[in-house]
């Protein structure tokens, strides 16, 4: 379907983004729905990115900051606790690090191509205020 | 009616499924997303929904994706408005005729569109709506230009901004006119509820966004979207934008109720209102009025956000 022209398909054509019924979407967490490839979902902006955020869990206290502010829809937040980063829908824009409240912070960005798990075990220290 | 989604913090809204997708087109840090999230995520109920042509449209339905978990339909640039009116008065038809395959379900009617869209060129349209008062909600992604097709002056890009038509130089200041009262026009159609909002004040503006649904008529809603691309900051600081927006009470948020009552929803305390400057200085669209020669620009535009406060706090305790 997606490499099938614009002024390929019969007038009336329809377009579904979700295989099947599809009664119930607000109330449908995105792993459970049945998206089709015509959802943006299904595609990806990873390669926008320049760099990209890195989640440090151990910090976090779930305000939901970064949830709420994201543009892209790409933090993951399940039953009140941010459990990650959607890394094919986040665009590297930073806003989260920058409404992320703890300190340090428990999002940071990185160059893209930088490795979350030696990133995560040097993380920097609590910064002290300054007077 | 159908009940109120429930949402009495941050950690219960987080729990809300998106119906509104990523991997958009729209740039990394842009507010049309966040403002549209808030929206769809107060309710739970059906969405039919439109935008006019502009960045939201354009980023979000292109072939052969859609980024829309709901019903949605572009026009043109002018109706969104009448395309979201044309469904509502269908959607009535039929209820009155018992027609309706679920009449139990409660759809929400929501049209978009940019300050392009609203304050200039589908200004009747949106005036037919609110004077029909439809069951309906219009919602102004207000980034104070035509930012889809590059920066051109719309009626909402205010006194000092350059703009590629109204381009600030050695012989100009960028824009001339002051930005239009869309709140006060809108209000002055008598509508049940206009209000104005910014998503970093995200429960403010939800809380309007549910009585806007909770009304029955017609709802106007003018929503701050600084745009990274046109205003020219870092993508990182779209909320501290807003923040300086909402602060500097550039952006005053208030709601107007049945036309003549109106409520200030957001009072900053006085050591906390942030200089107009500030939120100029963090632009750069406002860089030009930093040279001598335009400085006092930045003196009238402190003047206008005063005055403006003023007069919102006055009608307040006037209720007219
Ligand atoms: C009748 C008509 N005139 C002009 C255009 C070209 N056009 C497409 S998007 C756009 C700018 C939209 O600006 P705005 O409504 O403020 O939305 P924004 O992109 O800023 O979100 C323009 C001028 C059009 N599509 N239709
Ligand atoms: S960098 Fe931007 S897009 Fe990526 S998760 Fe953070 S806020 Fe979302
Ligand atoms: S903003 Fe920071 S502390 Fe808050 S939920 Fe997100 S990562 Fe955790
Ligand atoms: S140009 Fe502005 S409004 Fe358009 S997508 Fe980019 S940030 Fe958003
Ligand atoms: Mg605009």
């Amino acid at each position: 379907m997606a490499n099938t022209g614009w002024d390929e398909f019969e007038i009336g054509a329809m377009l579904r983004t979700f295989e099947g019924e599809a009664g119930n979407i607000a109330g449908t967490l995105q792993e459970d729905r049945k998206y089709t490839e015509n959802s943006s979902f299904s595609a990806s902006v990873a390669d926008w990115r320049i760099e990209k955020p890195i989640f440090a869990k151990d910090y976090c206290i779930d305000c939901q900051f970064c949830w709420i502010y994201c543009p892209d829809i790409s933090i993951i937040s399940r039953d009140k606790k941010m459990i990650g980063i959607d890394m094919d829908h986040c665009k590297g824009c930073g806003i989260c690090v920058e409404v992320c409240p703890t300190n340090p912070k428990s999002l940071l960005m990185f160059p893209e191509l930088a490795d979350e798990e030696t990133e995560i075990a040097q993380w920097p220290a609590k910064e002290k205020k300054e007077k | 009616m159908s009940e109120m989604k429930k949402i009495k913090n941050l950690k219960e809204f987080s729990t809300s499924a998106d119906r509104f997708e990523g991997a958009n087109l729209l740039c990394p840090g842009c507010a049309h997303s966040i403002i549209v999230r808030e929206v769809l995520n107060a309710t739970n109920d059906d969405l039919v929904l439109a935008a006019s042509t502009g960045c939201l449209e354009v980023c979000t339905a292109v072939y052969p994706y859609t980024s829309w978990d709901a019903s949605w339909i572009h026009i043109g640039f002018e109706n969104g408005s009448t395309a979201v009116a044309g469904a509502e008065a269908m959607y009535k038809a039929l209820k009155t005729k018992g027609r309706l395959k679920q009449p139990d379900r409660n759809p929400k009617f929501v049209a978009f569109g940019g300050d392009g869209a609203s304050y200039d060129i589908g200004f009747q349209w949106i005036s037919g709506c609110m004077e029909r008062n439809h069951d309906m909600m219009y919602v102004v992604l207000d980034n104070e230009v035509y930012a889809n097709t590059g920066g051109q002056r719309s009626s909402s890009t205010p006194i000092g901004s350059s703009a590629t038509t109204t381009p600030a130089g050695s012989i100009s200041y960028g824009e001339t006119r002051n930005k239009k009262d869309m709140m006060g026009i809108m209000a002055a159609h008598n509508i049940p509820y206009a209000a104005q909002v910014a998503p970093n004040k995200w429960k403010d503006m939800v809380k309007k966004i549910q009585k806007g649904f909770a009304t029955e008529g017609a709802v106007f809603i003018n929503a701050v979207s600084p745009c990274t691309t046109e205003w020219k900051f870092d993508p990182k600081d779209t909320m501290h934008l807003t923040d300086l927006a909402t602060d500097s009470l550039v952006f005053p948020l208030y709601e107007v109720i049945d036309g003549h009552e109106l409520n200030i929803t957001y009072r900053p305390k006085e050591k906390d209102i942030v200089p107009v400057e500030e939120y100029l200085a963090a632009q750069g669209r406002f860089r030009h009025l930093f040279k001598d020669q335009y400085k006092y620009l930045i003196k009238e535009w402190q003047e206008r956000v005063d005055a403006n406060w003023a007069y919102l706090n006055r009608r307040e305790e006037a209720r007219v």
